[in-house]
């Protein structure tokens, strides 16, 4: 383990280079999601490129009455993708287990 | 009051060393949207992108996700801070 030399220190950007021509998930703002495949191009400002794309954006209603939350998802696909970095959140492999 | 930063762990002396010194920990990073990420530090950077281990996902306090990796864009992050317990308490 060199911990001396830092200058070789790997980053996470190195880390996503692993996940290139995957599928990755991928957190927005504004409650969106994207699922798709991340093609060659990406840069350190997570700018992307994916292909195959399917968006889900999520929204939650409260009732005023019975204050429920109702949650709605809108979905829509998406062939080729270019993501500007500056919305991103976070980028994950695909989730196996989706929750709730 | 001298040496303020001298209270913490001993090593520490700038925040480039504390981000030195948290890999491999489990850490709690905070979003400016107030969504937290509780998980293993595998690395990060100077802009404060963060990749994380094991990573499970927490909105006002309930656990919403689980992620194998995590990356997360630096400008997200209002704060990272390691956890003296391991991430699987409390699951």
């Amino acid at each position: 383990m060199s911990g001396e030399e830092d200058a070789t220190v790997r980053e996470p950007l190195d880390l996503i280079r692993l996940s290139l021509d995957e599928r990755i998930y991928v957190k927005l703002r504004s409650d969106r999601e994207l699922r798709g495949k991340l093609h060659q191009a990406f840069d350190q400002h997570l700018n992307m490129i994916l292909g195959d794309v399917e968006e889900t954006i999520t929204t939650v209603e409260i009732d005023d009455e019975t204050y429920e939350e109702i949650v709605r998802t809108t979905k829509r696909t998406i062939d080729y993708l270019f993501v500007r970095g500056d919305g991103v959140i976070l980028v994950a492999p695909p989730l196996r287990t989706a929750l709730g | 009051m001298s040496g303020v930063g001298e209270k913490v762990s001993g090593t520490t002396k700038t925040p480039a060393d504390f981000l030195k010194s948290i890999r491999g920990r489990p850490v709690v990073v905070k979003l400016n949207s107030g969504v937290d990420y509780r998980g293993i530090l595998t690395c990060l950077d100077g802009y404060m992108n963060i990749a994380m281990e094991q990573t499970e996902e927490y909105v006002n306090g309930q656990l919403k996700n689980k992620y194998g990796d995590a990356f997360i864009r630096g400008n997200n992050v209002l704060y990272i801070s390691t956890v003296k317990r391991t991430v699987a308490d409390g699951a």
